[in-house]
């Protein structure tokens, strides 16, 4: 199975958190790889959501999964899915800003 | 009392009994009026002796002091709860004559008591008992009842008349009486029979109502003695079972049989009478049924009496009638035969011929003739006033003059006499009333008188006036009358005997008739004589009207001299004088004269209408020989007939005689319009016909009294003529002047009757003037059974006739003979000048044969327009089939068509097949003797049917006309078919020819229309022309390019046809050739126009070109002459693809050919068409335009093949288009599909295709989102589960745009799981109801589709 190109780069910050930016489409061939990337992190883990064009209920699935550890930040098109998701009432979304 | 053993009861012992009761009973027993009481708890019964002896009979003492319950258990149901108030309410009660049943005496008895129950109270004031004080009614209230039943039977006899009314009377007051007579049966007797004649209480038929008895015969139902004695039957026996109880609870025990006595004879019969089981028969009820039955029986009496006289009077009255009659019948008989001898003596008299002697002798019976006629007139004066049948009609009339007038009537005579005649007459200065016929006798009557007694001196006549009277005397100085005979002298009959006198003739009834007359008048007429001296009589007439009866007054007429009825008088006194003979003979000069009167200007036509043989006869030698033209009736019905066919100058009628008289024949005459003017001489003879013909006046123009003489028929006659001719002068010029119009001419009355024709009218349609009036419904109309069309034609005609002002129509009618006419009539209403009334006054004119050649000519036009219209060759047979069934209405068509080696094929106008050999046998050799016979050439063939042969493409047709009964197959219509089918054989030929075109230019067509595989977004649509079915130019085209693009064609090359079809072929080949080669719209239709210029029948091609680039919706297009595409946009604006455009291909070859740009922006619609699609009659293009423009935007929302059905069905016109019709329908950007392997790995990809086609699409980038989402959960989900065993296998997704919405569907192969075992899919499914206005999971074994829809802001 090919898996859909993503690209996750860590980082840490001063306050101790880790900040995971990713890049690209996630689906249930890469839902996987968000998952262990989460887990890897110390949480918390602010997730930066800016660039990802897509996401379905495979990566919700992840998020929901780890929504105790982390935040998160994303685009505006992605703003409607988290929402009726109802992830947005159970971790802090915040809309990146435009650009 | 005393012998109760009152311990025994309630009460205890007498001596324990309270203070309250003793004096209770103390008052009781000692009152002599009857009283009974209740005490104590049971009601112990208490009750004097009064009460005893009227109430309680037998039941003492056994009643006294048991429980009144027990002593009146009969009634108790009536008086119990009575008792029970008096105690609870402590209020006594009253009741007035109740009718209780006691059974005192052994049986049940109908008693009537009053009595009132009062409350007994005890030393506390309860009522612990009560008292009754009773009177019994019994006896008042049935003597009341039979009292009412016998007053009522003898109330009214005055308005019974007969025995039946009599017994319908009594019946009815019997019946109100089922008290005592709970049923009684009515039996008279006729004969040694009695007959039921009435029954009250039972019904008709019960065994007891025996209709019949015989009297004396044994074992009849009522054993009937003949006697004068009441018997009593017991009707205890079966027979009498069943026996109606009248008011009672059971029937009658008993019944009285009472004779219905007559004086002085045998009963009328009996009376049967229930009797009453509830009373004894006493005396009382023996005698009120004795009386009962002496009612009835007087009742009888009187009723047969009644009906004797009157049959006595209706006897006598019809003793009257026949003397009447009989009178009547005489003056007939007598009056004819007179008139039949005076007239040939006149004759005779006056012939040159007659010698001296001969003419004496004459003289004699002439004489003697207007004697007898004289004598005839006085006898039937008299019996018309006996019968009060002188119809007297009074006018005001100047007595004097008229009373001098007559006098001088009779100076020649009594001068002759050698007396004078002194008239004495000035005028009264006021009218008398008077009938002058009768005034005419009693002058004449008494100057005659006066003549016939005096021999010496004179007569005079005075007029004057007295008071308020008018008097006139007549006085003589004759002989006088002796003073014993004056009282007797106006007595009829009595005459004068041994009187000197110049007559012994005479009959006694002059002067009697003279009183009789005068008396109507309301005058007196008085004798006074003296023997020798002479004799007066004096006439005294009241002036004014109002002793006369006013139905009788008349105004003046104009003076009219003394009638005929003076000359007998005159010819009478005149042969009493010396020189008699002088009067009588026929003057030299009356010799010279004959009868005849002078010759009229030209001959007249007389009509003479008697029934009489002889008088007939005589009358019309008399008129032919004075030079008319006389024709004659034997009655008045031929003489109407004649008249109205040739109406005569004047026609002289007998009063009597058969079929139709004189007065019915008159008002017949005068009821038409063609007859009213002729003159009508009346001859009458019967004396009631005399005074109706006064009445008659008005209508008849004159009138002769049997017996008259020759020359004064003539005078009148002739006088009539002249008189109508010149009074008709001005209807004769007018009905000449109709006559010869060649028109026919009618009149209508105001119901459509019509009154008056002329020739021409007979001449077209056969009826002539005798038949007149025709009434509506004219016997001209088409029957309304066998021909209801025409004649509904003719009564929708008749309707404008009755209702319009004027106004004109064409109807078909019946001649006479049987055979259709067509007329068109024209008519204007019209004021009739004489009699006010509105008529209608029409001409019309024979057009059949024009109707004929019209029908001809619009058959075959509509003929052909039902070939012209079929589709194909079958379609114009069987129309012409129908076309021929409309023209001969109501028949039956068939065609039959012989081919080599088949059947012979039938069919009939609805184009169903017939089978040859179920047709009948005549028929079909009928067809085979056609189809062996020449061509073209109608044939009938019986009365009703009729056929014909053509030329068919298969072989040789037989057309098969069944006309049905009464059709005959007329020369014209053998003309018509004869026509008509020539014309089919070519319009058979024509569709044979066109329907081999089409078939071979279809399946051109097909094969050169179009590609196979249309890219997706295109649909595409092409109709033949429908009337008729062609196929044509037109078409369309899609040509794949190789860089991805496009190319789309629509053209129509000129014509229709395969021809045409043939050159679109070409066309279409190049196009496509020429875009492949080189994808430019403008040079490709510069190339075109040279391929056209070269190709024959391709010039003026035009054709729509364009290059689309479906990714961009970038258009590249030029027009040769093509209508413009259309483009809706799809916030409803719309573009016309109107740039690039120049000639029709080789117009103008080697011209360059611009092109235009165009962007069709994201979910617009183009449309490209042939202008089949937006031309019509009579409407702008633009129009058309503008409408398909509408229909591409109302399928906004539907898919491209929807959106083509829908704009077909939108546009195709009633009827089909009349231009083949091409066109193409393309939404931008075309539907996106994809089919991929089942795997994750192509999820990315598939979104990425989807994301650029939903770009395209221009979506808003949330939707555009939400759509992606939801196919990317729908593919997941069909990876996951649909194909987890067999990963793989294809998926679908196809995503197609509308204007609004987006559609998005993606189908698998497998199954989906239920329920879903990952969360996570579970969360998917919801993402696709979110991110989609509808979401259709359909799971089935073939696989899911996932069908969802969204919404597009």
């Amino acid at each position: 199975m090919t898996a859909t190109p993503l690209d996750v780069s860590t980082a840490r910050t001063e306050d101790g958190s880790t900040r995971l930016t990713i890049c690209g489409e996630i689906d249930m061939t890469n839902s996987a790889r968000l998952a262990e990337a989460i887990s890897s992190a110390s949480a918390p883990v602010l997730l930066d959501f800016a660039a990802v064009e897509y996401l379905d209920s495979a990566g919700l699935a992840v998020l929901f999964a780890q929504a105790d550890r982390i935040e998160l930040v994303a685009n505006r098109m992605l703003l409607p899915v988290l929402t009726v998701s109802g992830l947005t009432e159970l971790i802090s979304v915040r809309e990146a800003p435009a650009g | 009392m005393r012998a109760v053993d009152w311990a025994a009861t309630p009460l205890g012992a007498v001596g324990d009994w309270p203070q309250s009761l003793r004096t209770a009973v103390g008052i009781l027993l000692s009152s002599r009026f009857p009283m009974w009481m209740a005490w104590g708890p049971q009601l112990t019964f208490f009750c004097n002796d009064a009460y005893r002896r009227d109430t309680l009979g037998h039941k003492y003492p056994w009643a006294l002091g048991r429980p009144a319950s027990q002593v009146w258990a009969e009634i108790w149901d009536d008086i119990g709860p009575r008792i029970e108030t008096v105690l609870t309410t402590g209020r006594a009660t009253w009741d007035e004559a109740l009718l209780l049943f006691l059974e005192r005496s052994g049986y049940q008895e109908e008693t009537y008591h009053t009595f009132s129950y009062s409350p007994l109270r005890d030393e506390s004031g309860t009522a612990v008992g009560m008292l009754c004080v009773v009177s019994e009614d019994t006896t008042r209230v049935i003597s009341e009842r039979r009292m009412a039943t016998l007053r009522d039977l003898g109330s009214d006899f005055s308005i019974v008349r007969t025995q039946q009314e009599l017994l319908t009377f009594t019946s009815r007051q019997l019946d109100r009486n089922r008290w005592d007579l709970p049923f009684t049966l009515t039996y008279l007797i006729d004969g040694t029979t009695a007959r039921l004649a009435g029954s009250t209480g039972v019904r008709t038929g019960h065994p007891a109502a025996a209709p019949a008895i015989a009297l004396g015969g044994p074992d009849q139902v009522w054993p009937v003695a003949t006697g004068v004695d009441d018997q009593l039957v017991d009707l205890n026996s079966p027979r009498y079972a069943e026996l109606p109880a009248g008011v009672w609870p059971l029937p009658p025990a008993q019944a009285m049989i009472v004779p219905l006595l007559r004086h002085g004879g045998a009963a009328y019969g009996f009376i049967v009478a229930g009797l009453n089981r509830y009373r004894p028969l006493d005396d009382g009820y023996r005698s009120f049924l004795e009386l009962v039955a002496g009612h009835v029986a007087t009742g009888i009496a009187s009723a047969r009496s009644y009906q004797a006289q009157q049959r006595r009077a209706e006897e006598l009255a019809e003793l009257d009638r026949a003397k009447t009659v009989f009178f009547s019948n005489i003056s007939h008989e007598f009056r004819t035969p007179l008139t039949l001898i005076m007239g040939p003596i006149e004759d005779l008299r006056r012939h040159p011929d007659t010698g001296p002697a001969v003419r004496a002798e004459l003289d004699v019976i002439h004489r003697n003739g207007l004697r007898l006629g004289k004598l005839v007139n006085s006898l039937l004066d008299f019996s018309r006033l006996e019968a009060g049948r002188m119809q007297a009609s009074y006018e005001p009339v100047d007595l004097a003059a008229v009373t001098a007038d007559l006098a001088s009537i009779f100076r020649s005579a009594v001068e002759k006499a050698g007396l004078r005649l002194v008239v004495d007459c000035p005028p009264l200065g006021r009218p008398v009333h008077l009938d002058r016929g009768m005034w005419e006798k009693v002058i004449l009557n008494l100057l005659s008188n006066a003549l016939k007694f005096t021999f010496d001196g004179s007569v005079t006549v005075t007029v004057r006036g007295s008071g308020d009277h008018a008097v006139v005397e007549v006085t003589d100085t004759g002989i006088g009358v002796a003073a014993e005979e004056i009282p007797r002298l106006f007595e009829r009959f009595h005459r004068i005997e041994n009187a000197r006198s110049r007559s012994n003739e005479g009959s006694g009834i002059g002067l009697a008739l003279v009183k009789e007359l005068v008396a109507l008048h309301g005058g007196t007429i008085v004798a006074d004589s003296t023997e020798g001296e002479g004799t007066r009589f004096t006439i005294s007439i009241p002036f004014g009207s109002g002793h006369l009866p006013a139905a009788a007054l008349t105004a003046a007429t104009s003076a009219a001299g003394p009638s005929v009825a003076a000359e007998p008088y005159v010819q009478e006194a005149l042969r009493w004088g010396p020189g008699h003979l002088s009067a009588e003979s026929v003057s030299a000069a009356e010799q010279a004269t004959p009868l005849l009167t002078p010759q009229l200007s030209r001959p007249a036509s007389v009509l003479i209408a008697d029934d009489n043989a002889d008088m007939r006869d005589y009358l019309a030698r008399l008129l032919t020989a004075a030079g008319y033209h006389v024709s004659t009736a034997v009655d008045g019905r031929q003489a109407l007939a004649q008249a109205r066919a040739t109406p005569p100058e004047l026609i002289i009628s007998d009063v009597m005689m058969p079929q139709l008289d004189g007065m019915q024949l008159l008002k017949a005459l005068r009821a038409d319009p063609r007859t009213e003017a002729v003159p009508v001489v009346l001859l009458s003879a019967r004396a009631e016909q005399e005074a109706s013909i006064e009445g008659l006046h008005a209508g008849a123009d004159d009138y002769l009294i049997k017996p008259f003489a020759a020359a004064e028929l003539l005078a009148r006659v002739r006088a009539n003529v002249e008189l109508a001719r010149t009074r008709n002068h001005h209807a004769r010029w007018r009905t000449a002047l109709i006559d010869s119009l060649q028109e026919a001419f009618f009149v209508c009355d105001g119901d459509g009757a019509v009154i008056e024709i002329n020739t021409a009218f007979t001449d077209i349609l056969g009826y002539g003037p005798q038949g007149l009036p025709y009434q509506p419904t004219h016997p001209w109309w088409p029957d309304a059974d066998t021909d209801p069309h025409a004649h509904h034609e003719v009564a929708t005609a008749f309707d404008t006739l009755l209702h319009d002002a004027r106004g004109s129509y064409t109807i078909p009618v019946v001649h006479r003979q049987g055979h259709r006419v067509w007329v068109n009539a024209t008519f204007n209403k019209a004021q009739d000048p004489d009699s006010g009334r509105t008529v209608t006054v029409g001409t019309f004119r024979d057009v059949t044969a024009e109707h004929h050649a019209i029908q001809r000519d619009s058959a075959i036009a509509a003929l052909n327009v039902r070939l012209t219209q079929a589709a194909d060759l079958a379609h114009a047979a069987t129309g012409a089939l129908t076309e021929l069934q409309r023209i001969w209405r109501g028949a039956q068509a068939w065609g039959v068509v012989f081919r080599a080696a088949t059947p012979p094929a039938v069919t009939g106008a609805d184009g169903a097949p017939l089978d040859w050999a179920q047709l009948p046998e005549d028929h079909r050799d009928a067809i085979t003797a056609l189809r062996d016979g020449p061509n073209l050439t109608a044939t009938a063939s019986g009365a009703d049917r009729a056929g014909i042969r053509l030329e068919h493409p298969h072989g040789t047709m037989v057309i098969w006309l069944d006309l049905g009964p009464d059709r005959p197959f007329a020369e014209h219509d053998r003309l018509l078919l004869s026509l008509l089918a020539a014309s089919l054989a070519q319009g058979l030929a024509r569709a044979h020819q066109i329907d081999q075109q089409r078939e071979t230019a279809l399946a051109l067509q097909r094969a050169i229309l179009g590609p196979a595989q249309l890219p997706h977004g295109f649909a595409v649509r092409y109709e033949p022309a429908a009337t008729p079915l062609e196929v044509g130019g037109d078409w369309y085209d899609t040509i794949a390019l190789p860089d991805g693009r496009i190319g789309i064609v629509v053209g129509d090359c000129v014509g229709r046809g395969l021809p045409a079809a043939a050159v679109m072929g070409q066309l279409r080949s190049a196009c496509r050739a020429l875009l492949l080669q080189d994808p430019s719209p403008a040079r490709t239709l510069m190339a075109m126009d040279h391929f056209a210029a070269a190709t024959t029948g391709a010039v003026c091609t035009t054709v729509f070109c364009g290059v689309l680039d479906p990714r961009t919706g970038h258009l590249t297009y030029a027009s040769a002459g093509h209508p413009p595409g259309i483009i809706a946009h799809r916030d409803g604006r719309t573009d016309l693809l109107d740039g690039g455009r120049s000639l029709p291909l080789a117009a103008a070859p080697g011209r360059i050919r611009g092109q235009a740009e165009h962007v069709m922006p994201a979910r617009a619609t183009m449309m490209l068409y042939t202008d089949g699609l937006v031309e019509r009659r009579r409407r702008p293009l633009d129009q058309g335009i503008a409408s398909a423009t509408t229909t591409l935007h109302e399928g906004r929302d539907a898919d491209v093949d929807q959106l083509a059905t829908h704009v077909m069905d939108q546009l195709t016109p009633e009827g089909g288009f009349e231009d083949d019709v091409a066109f193409l329908v393309y939404r931008h950007p075309g539907p996106l599909q994809m089919t991929f392997p089942a795997d994750a790995g192509q999820l990315a990809p598939v979104r990425s295709a989807l994301r650029d086609w939903l770009r395209r699409c221009e979506l808003p980038g949330d939707t555009a989102h939400g759509v992606l989402l939801a196919a990317g959960e729908a593919c997941a989900n069909a990876i996951e589960h649909g194909h987890r065993d067999n990963p793989g296998e294809p998926i679908e997704l196809r995503a197609e745009a509308f204007a609004d919405r987006l559609r998005l569907v993606v189908a698998d192969t497998g199954r989906w799981k239920s329920p879903t075992p990952n969360p996570a899919r579970g969360r998917g499914v919801g993402l696709m109801r979110t991110m989609m206005q509808h979401v259709n999971i359909n799971s089935g074994s073939a696989g899911t589709t996932v069908d969802m829809y969204a919404r597009i802001p």
